[in-house]
């Protein structure tokens, strides 16, 4: 068991999310950074869908109360057990009483904590995740608070926290993004294949579109980030759209011509027309993204995102045969 | 009180909405778009009808078991398929969809009847006196065509157990906002384009809320069912072909 000793608000648990009942209008929500959580399992040898802690608000602190191990990816956060320092995407041996703190991040802005097979909550309708709209999933069916209390599975004999720990490179540093003229130091180049409306968009607002910065607003959360651009984006005509289902990263333009990324916990259904998708592949560089970032996009075809979908799951793989290595070596 | 703003087209600009008719007859031909690399979008065409809908609910059955497909979202007139992108192509499943959706007939659906009372107009239906305006009708009236028909849930809505609604009549097809508002969320009847909508009740004891829309919100159901419940079997009120008809309690000036 683990206890939540410091937290806020829209701390909660996630898994990679629920999928199969889309047609009851309930969307997959899960992890926002999916390859940050699938990544602290991987370091942990756990499946890549084991539940973890999504941290957003810091600083986060919790007491293991049984011996086990953990690994905290994502947003680089100032993480120290019991004072002593982690470096980011790390894993190491934790006994029971000591403390894991969650500083305020440097970098990014979700961290994830993982620990070895999972924080053990009952699935719910096929996943772990939170899912707030509902009140299923995670633990109660809430964000994290004060005094709670996961259950996770003790590691008998695991090794004492005197014991090494060992670490990943952040997939930052191996997955490199394609170039855009404008971009300036900062800003975050994302990959987006234009959607069926594509079309329907005015030849300007389709060049601002791919020329401009548009920037992170404030109202940017699990749901979706709003973007706000210098020009908004117009179509030829403003017809009005059915109801159909969207996916996490889809570019939606309500009227006003500032562009809503639709992401975890977003509206699983909506009207608006899509200008484009942002690649599956990229959502993770998003979810780290600050309020006040400016976000660039370049085209990107099918092909180009399968290729990056790959990477990702290759860079998974060296990291799980990295770690597993490591597991078997300090368990002989 | 501050003025609201009407609705902001006229009743004769409004030709993207006035061409969804309720004909059964038309299967138009369908389109498919990729959804970046792990969906793709089925878009039936032509009006909203109920053999086209089966038509989809039938597709979204038999897909929804293939290799590499990790959940089926039936929209209006429109499926989308979410796919596990490094398992299969998106471009090639797209082109097995549209083969699929030709040989995919209609799958008779008929769901449980569930009767509900409806309360029109009032603080919770505060969109009733523009909208009613609007179409050059009383609040009475309105209420009246609204209750009429039987609908047939054919969508999800953005929470479970609610959904979209087919059945409205096509004089009360109303253009959504080009502004969202902010409204008060739970059991909501509201209308948007051509769309007919029941929005999720407010669960037992969570504070009530406002969420922004473009749909115009003329009255709420005071006392619906719970629309999920893990206690109960099936768990979600309301299934996909399942028929809807609006009594009303009251209407509210």
């Amino acid at each position: 068991m683990i206890e939540i000793v410091q937290t806020a608000a829209l701390n909660s648990v996630q898994d990679l999310g629920r999928f199969g009942y889309r047609r009851y209008g309930i969307n997959a929500s899960g992890a926002m950074d999916a390859l940050a959580l699938a990544a602290g399992n991987a370091l942990l040898g756990n499946e890549p869908g084991a539940a973890g802690i999504e941290v957003q608000l810091f600083p986060f602190v919790v007491r293991f109360h049984v011996p086990t191990r953990l690994a905290v990816t994502g947003a680089a956060c100032d993480a120290t057990l019991d004072g002593r320092r982690l470096p980011p995407w790390w894993s190491v041996p934790v006994n029971a009483g000591q403390t894991l703190t969650l500083g305020f991040p440097r970098l990014g802005v979700r961290s994830y904590v993982a620990v070895t097979g999972g924080i053990d909550v009952p699935e719910v309708l096929g996943s772990r995740s939170t899912y707030g709209r509902l009140a299923i999933g995670g633990h109660e069916g809430r964000n994290l608070a004060l005094g709670d209390r996961l259950p996770i599975r003790s590691c008998e004999g695991a090794p004492q926290s005197s014991a090494a720990g060992f670490g990943a490179f952040p997939p930052a540093a191996f997955m490199k993004l394609p170039p855009h003229t404008a971009a300036r130091p900062g800003d975050l180049v994302l990959r987006v294949i234009p959607a069926a409306e594509y079309e329907q968009f005015t030849e300007e607002s389709l060049r601002e579109f791919w020329s401009a910065a548009w920037s992170v607003t404030p109202q940017s959360n699990r749901m979706g980030y709003r973007l706000s651009g210098t020009n908004p984006l117009m179509r030829l005509e403003a017809t009005e759209m059915r109801s159909h289902g969207l996916v996490p990263g889809v570019i939606q333009v309500p009227p006003s011509g500032q562009p809503i990324i639709q992401l975890a916990d977003g509206n699983s259904s909506g009207g608006y027309p899509k200008l484009g998708y942002v690649i599956a592949a990229d959502l993770w560089r998003l979810a780290q993204a600050r309020p006040g970032t400016a976000l660039r996009f370049v085209r990107c075809d099918v092909a180009a995102a399968r290729e990056a979908d790959r990477l990702a799951a290759f860079y998974l793989g060296q990291l799980r045969a990295m770690a597993e290595a490591q597991l078997r070596a300090m368990a002989s | 009180m501050t003025p609201r703003p009407a609705c902001r087209s006229k009743p004769d600009d409004r030709p993207s909405i006035t061409r969804m008719s309720t004909s059964l007859m038309n299967l138009a031909a369908p389109r498919v778009s990729l959804c970046g690399a792990s969906a793709v979008l089925l878009d039936a065409e032509g009006p909203l009808s109920l053999p086209t809908q089966e038509r989809i609910w039938s597709l979204s059955e038999r897909v929804r078991d293939l290799s590499g497909v990790l959940d089926t979202h039936p929209g209006m007139n429109s499926l989308l398929v979410l796919l596990d992108p490094l398992a299969v192509d998106a471009d090639a499943f797209a082109a097995e969809l549209l083969k699929r959706w030709a040989d995919t007939r209609p799958g008779r659906v008929r769901g449980r009847t569930i009767e509900m009372g409806v309360v029109y107009g009032g603080e919770r239906g505060i969109d009733m006196p523009d909208f009613a305006a609007f179409h050059g009708l009383s609040p009475k009236e309105v209420a009246e065509l609204h209750a009429a028909p039987e609908y047939v849930v054919f969508a999800p809505g953005t929470g479970p157990g609610f959904g979209f609604l087919f059945g409205l009549d096509p004089r009360l097809f109303t253009p959504r906002r080009q502004v969202p508002v902010m409204r008060p969320v739970g059991s909501n009847i509201s209308i948007g384009g051509g769309q007919a909508g029941l929005g999720t009740p407010q669960r037992p004891g969570v504070p009530a809320a406002t969420a922004p829309t473009g749909w115009h919100v003329i009255g709420h159901v005071p006392d619906a069912p719970v629309p999920f419940d893990l206690n109960r079997e099936p768990p979600f009120l309301l299934a996909l072909g399942d028929r809807i008809r609006f009594r009303i309690e009251s209407v509210v000036a």
